[in-house]
């Protein structure tokens, strides 16, 4: 029987190029960006998101601010109630009290993902630094989060958010709080389970057991394998957070009538939503534009979520 | 030695992110009528990957590019066989678990955790002896009714008996539809005309869209109250299914065919895949690595009881393994595989003592004996990529027998001696046959 | 005896949640002064600070928070809700009014969401990367990303502000005289079933006709949700060991779909079920603002803006007791499909 040991390496082992060569994790990113990119809808949802965004970085520049120490307020071009519908002069046309609903939209992009962004980032570092602590200390710390998280999970959230924006005074500001305030729960119970998963693994003990201290295993370990399902969520979260921000808005509940935030545009539009007979369509600008904004945004972050979760999702990676 | 089920040149790839992976090269295995048949090979060498093909439930993104694939299940069959790669998907939904079963190596997975067990092995009985079981329970509402006077009882009994020939008259004529060999579809296979290929995938395509059971029988069932004829088969059914545990000889059989797959042991969990796997008396049972989850003691259990089984209810087996002191001890011929081609085939005896292909001699090398002294043998070297495998024969980057034509070549099957073949490029010259 | 103990422990769990949700609420209201509560009671223009003060200690609203939020709780325990300023009656009477309109709407939703969501999922999965299951993808991401708001307003908009069809409100006028007359019997509150009760069809097809709008603006947005669900869960059910088994034994496609893969896919929808519906019975307070509905969503919204602490109070409660018992629900429904969960 033959022994002889042959040092020829197979050069079929070579497979795609250079990619053998990086970093695993790299690897994975790399993938996963190619699969995002190879997905119409998530190229359509960055498209969006990205135009969104060009449009906020260059409102100033788009729709040059009348009073330029409060550029949200939207200028006025006189005091009738009744709208005027898109001309040369407002090619989009005005809310009542002939505030131009085009300044609304372009400067309304900027609320928009100040909304947004922030209170889904306050809700991930609060969530996640709860959850953190439920999850990997447990005991008290479990019992006593867990117990807050499902008293908020039962308080009705509309209710909750009206009475508070009510106590604390009306604004976008407000509304910001309230979101912030109320939605975190979902990101510790997610977090907390993840957690709960890998916190018995062999490698977190092994970790513990070579003298790693707390910060480090859940800094080195821990956090890289459950940050997934935080991210996704997350991400998922901001077109919600969005809808639920213009609700309150539109409820009255927002800035007051001029200030450029969509939400506030639509709720403007109450009182016209149906024209006078004749013309039942007459108003149909004032309700279409600014909720289409909001829609088209919040469309955006979807895809942009979705296709993330696509990629990203440790249970459907790799086919 | 008259052949069960046969491949020809089976070429199966499967289209992932990173290209098309070419899992099967070509290969050509016969599976003899009364035979243990074994299939050895390193994970990923494509072992698995042929017998899903063999009966078409390649996951996609594989896709069965060419090749044929034979069954001799009928006397009444051509000489040739039958390639059920033409076939309709209703065809071979008639033949899975029919003629053909398999059994996979997770018992615990294989086993749907929201059914109890009588559910899933009764399953099988419905799906291929659904006849069977309406007569069955038919014969017995007949010899009930001469004792029911109460004329509503009478009337349901009768009412249940014309549900059940119904069914069975439909039943017989989706068979007939589906699986009988048409002439045409014989002629329509050896021509090249492209008129007539097309009028056959139009009787295929005709038959994919046909019934089990006609729209009366399908409306009744879903009836609230009628729809309770049809509990009594199930009763039926049940029996059969405690026959058959017992049959197998597991112990309890009517308290386990009320449990839930998560209440019983992996031993115990196998077997229940066996009993469905067998519920039909298929002609041939394919075992994909069977024991490999489980003990020791289990495995030898299970082993032996497939093997009891070969003698009374099936006529093949198909084992697929690494371990080849299993292919030693049970198995008549085995086949070896590397890289989704086959290296060797012949009686189990006949390649311990010859081996002729280089990778079946490093594997057989590799097992330690008792008596070897000094360091395992190894083969050098890793699997290819199947991407982008070799070129030539798979092997050629690890075989230290490599000529120059290996890298250019791909060796065809010869056959070296009576039932024995090997590709190799070692022995093109040495033909028994020409 | 094991059911029963879980049962107990979770509504005694639900109590206390129950109390938590309450204390919540109650602080936030509280957080305003008293003068600006009693507001809520002021009928008047102008009143002096000394009618301002017997207003506020009639109303007790000078104690600390906690003794007030005693003093609610001995007052809800012996039935006593206080009184709604929103409703002008007490709140126990308002939500007795209000809450059947809320149930109508709940009613005819859910189950048409709940059978939209499921069919198109299930095909979403099915026929993946096909056409159809593209149209299902767009139609649910199209669906969750519109704000309900629009989409009410757009629909009222076109088939009501242009095509006169699909009016707001519940019922027309002429019919609404005719319910409150005396020899027409009001049962439930619930206008479609009252007018069967009452075998008046006119009023039936009236109020359906009335409720079409915001049935279809709520069941587009909500089957949004349940499609992806279950399109996902189907997937990976689809994607089970057993799915293969069932297929190498012979199973035909349909039956492995119907049996196999969409009854494991359909636990986590029901848990989803659970949650819309509590959510739904928060009164869908933006449709039934556009729609001009007086349900318990349009009474809790006036409330929490008019600071009508009462009713403000009660609704919290209500929606916490419906949210907990789902839940409740919706673990024992999952208990008893799955065999492997057990009630611990």
């Amino acid at each position: 029987m033959e022994t002889e040991i042959m040092v020829e390496q197979p050069e079929a082992a070579a497979g795609h190029k250079g990619h053998r060569d990086m970093h695993p994790r790299l690897r994975e990113l790399l993938f996963g960006l190619k699969r995002f990119i190879s997905s119409p809808l998530s190229v359509i949802g960055l498209t969006i998101i990205v135009i969104f965004g060009l449009m906020a970085l260059f409102a100033p520049i788009i729709e040059p601010p009348k009073t330029p120490n409060n550029p949200y307020m939207i200028p006025h071009t006189g005091w009738e109630m009744q709208p005027s519908p898109p001309s040369m002069t407002h090619p989009l046309g005005t809310l009542p009290q002939q505030y131009d609903i085009l300044y609304g939209i372009v400067w309304g992009t900027r609320s928009a993902f100040v909304i947004g962004v922030a209170v889904v980032l306050a809700n991930l570092i609060v969530g996640v630094f709860l959850g953190v602590l439920a999850g990997y200390f447990g005991g008290a710390f479990d019992e006593i989060i867990m117990r807050i998280t499902d008293i908020f999970f039962a308080i009705p959230f509309l209710i909750m958010a009206m009475a508070l924006v009510v106590v604390i005074g009306r604004g976008l500001g407000a509304i910001i709080l309230v979101l912030v305030v109320l939605n975190w729960p979902q990101y510790t119970r997610i977090i907390r389970s993840e957690i709960l998963i890998i916190r018995d693994r062999e490698f977190v003990q092994a970790a513990r057991a070579s003298g790693a201290s707390h910060l480090r295993i859940m800094f080195k370990h821990i956090l890289p394998n459950t940050i997934y399902s935080v991210l996704i969520l997350a991400s998922l979260s901001v077109g919600a957070t969005i809808l639920n921000a213009a609700a309150l808005s539109f409820l009255g509940l927002g800035s007051d009538l001029g200030y450029a935030d969509w939400g506030q545009m639509v709720a403007s539009a109450r009182n016209w939503i149906v024209g006078p007979t004749g013309q039942p369509l007459a108003f149909w600008y004032l309700v279409f534009i600014p909720g289409f904004a909001i829609a088209l945004f919040v469309l955006g972050w979807n895809l942009l979520g979705d296709a993330a979760r696509d990629v990203f999702d440790p249970k459907q990676r790799r086919k | 030695m008259k052949p069960l089920v046969k491949t020809e040149n089976l070429h199966t790839n499967f289209y992932t992110f990173e290209g098309a992976v070419k899992a099967l090269n070509g290969v050509s295995i016969v599976v003899n009528q009364g035979e243990t048949y074994a299939l050895v090979g390193e994970s990923g060498c494509g072992k698995s990957v042929t017998v899903r093909s063999m009966m078409r439930i390649v996951q996609s993104p594989g896709k069965i590019e060419d090749g044929r694939i034979l069954i001799f299940f009928n006397e009444k069959d051509r000489e040739q066989g039958i390639d059920i790669l033409s076939r309709s998907e209703a065809f071979m939904e008639s033949m899975r678990g029919n003629q053909i079963s398999m059994i996979f190596q997770e018992a615990s997975a294989a086993l749907n955790p929201v059914l109890n067990i009588s559910a899933q092995v009764g399953e099988s009985f419905f799906a291929h002896r659904s006849s069977e079981m309406l007569a069955l329970t038919e014969t017995a509402i007949r010899a009930e009714l001469p004792n029911t006077r109460f004329p509503l009882a009478r009337a349901w009994k009768k009412f249940q008996i014309a549900m059940y020939e119904r069914e069975r008259a439909d039943l017989e004529a989706y068979h007939v539809a589906t699986t009988g060999f048409d002439d045409r579809l014989y002629a329509i296979e050896d021509s090249l005309d492209s008129e007539t290929v097309r009028e056959g995938s139009g009787i295929r395509r005709r038959r994919e869209r046909l019934h089990k059971t006609s729209l009366l029988v399908r409306f009744v069932k879903r009836l609230p109250i009628l729809s309770h004829y049809y509990r009594r088969v199930g009763r039926t059914v049940h029996n059969e299914v405690v026959e058959l545990l017992t049959k197998l000889g597991i112990p309890n059989p009517q308290n386990i065919a009320e449990r839930y797959p998560h209440e019983l042991s992996g031993g115990m969990q196998q077997r229940i895949v066996i009993a469905m796997a067998l519920a039909c008396n298929p002609l041939m049972l394919i075992a994909d690595e069977p024991t490999s989850n489980l003990d020791v003691t289990i495995q030898a259990q299970i082993v032996e009881l497939i093997r009891t089984l070969k003698e009374t209810v099936i006529s093949s087996v198909l084992y697929i393994t690494h371990d080849l002191g299993l292919v030693a001890e049970i198995c008549d011929r085995v086949t070896v595989m590397y890289a989704g081609d086959t290296c060797e085939t012949a009686a189990v005896t006949e390649i311990f003592d010859t081996p002729l292909h280089p990778y079946t001699k490093g594997l057989l090398s590799a097992v330690p004996k008792v008596e070897q002294q000094g360091e395992l043998a190894t083969i050098p070297g890793s699997v290819p990529n199947l991407v982008s495998p070799p070129q030539g024969c798979r092997f050629h980057p690890r075989c230290p027998h490599a000529m120059d034509i290996c890298k250019v070549e791909k060796p065809q099957q010869i056959e070296y001696s009576q039932g024995h073949t090997v590709s190799c490029h070692l022995y093109t010259g040495r033909n028994s046959r020409t | 005896m094991n059911l029963l103990s879980y049962i107990i422990r979770r509504l005694l769990l639900m109590i206390l949640v129950l109390f938590g949700v309450t204390f919540i609420v109650f602080g936030v209201m509280l957080l305003l002064p008293p003068g600006m509560r009693v507001a809520a009671f002021v009928k008047s223009e102008k009143i002096t600070p000394d009618q301002m003060n017997a207003m506020i200690k009639q109303y007790g609203m000078d104690q600390p928070a906690p003794v007030q939020y005693v003093h609610w709780l001995e007052n809800m325990l012996q039935g006593n809700f206080g009184y709604s300023s929103t409703a002008s009656a007490p709140v126990l009477d308002a939500f007795k009014q209000y809450l059947p309109v809320t149930l109508e709407l709940v009613l005819y939703t859910m189950p048409l969401m709940i059978i939209v969501g499921i069919v198109l999922g299930t095909i979403g999965a099915v026929r993946k990367d096909e056409p159809a299951d593209h149209f299902t993808r767009v139609f649910a991401i199209v669906g969750y990303s519109l704000p309900t708001f629009w989409l009410g307003l757009l629909l009222l908009m076109l088939l009501y502000g242009l095509l006169g069809i699909f009016p707001p409100g519940l019922l027309s006028n002429k019919l609404t005289n005719v319910i409150n007359s005396p020899g027409y019997h009001q049962y439930t509150g619930i206008l479609t079933l009252d007018a069967i009760l009452n075998w008046r069809w006119p009023i039936f097809l009236d109020a359906l006709y009335h409720l079409f709008l915001p049935v279809v603006n709520l069941v587009i947005i909500q089957s949004a949700t349940i499609v992806r669900l279950t399109r996902s869960s189907m997937l990976e059910s689809l994607g089970q060991d057993y799915i293969r088994t069932a297929t190498a034994k012979g199973v035909d496609r349909k039956t492995i779909i119907r049996r196999h893969a969409r009854r494991n896919a359909l636990l986590p929808v029901v848990t989803i079920s659970g949650v819309l519906f509590a959510t739904l019975m928060g009164g869908a307070v933006i449709t039934e603002t556009i729609f001009n509905r007086p349900g318990i969503g349009l009474w809790t919204a006036r409330a929490a803006v008019l600071l009508d602490v009462p009713a403000v109070m009660f609704n919290a409660l209500f929606l916490g007791v419906v949210f907990v018992v789902i839940n409740l629900v919706v673990d024992l429904i999952y208990a008893y499909v799955d065999p492997r969960v057990r009630l611990t």
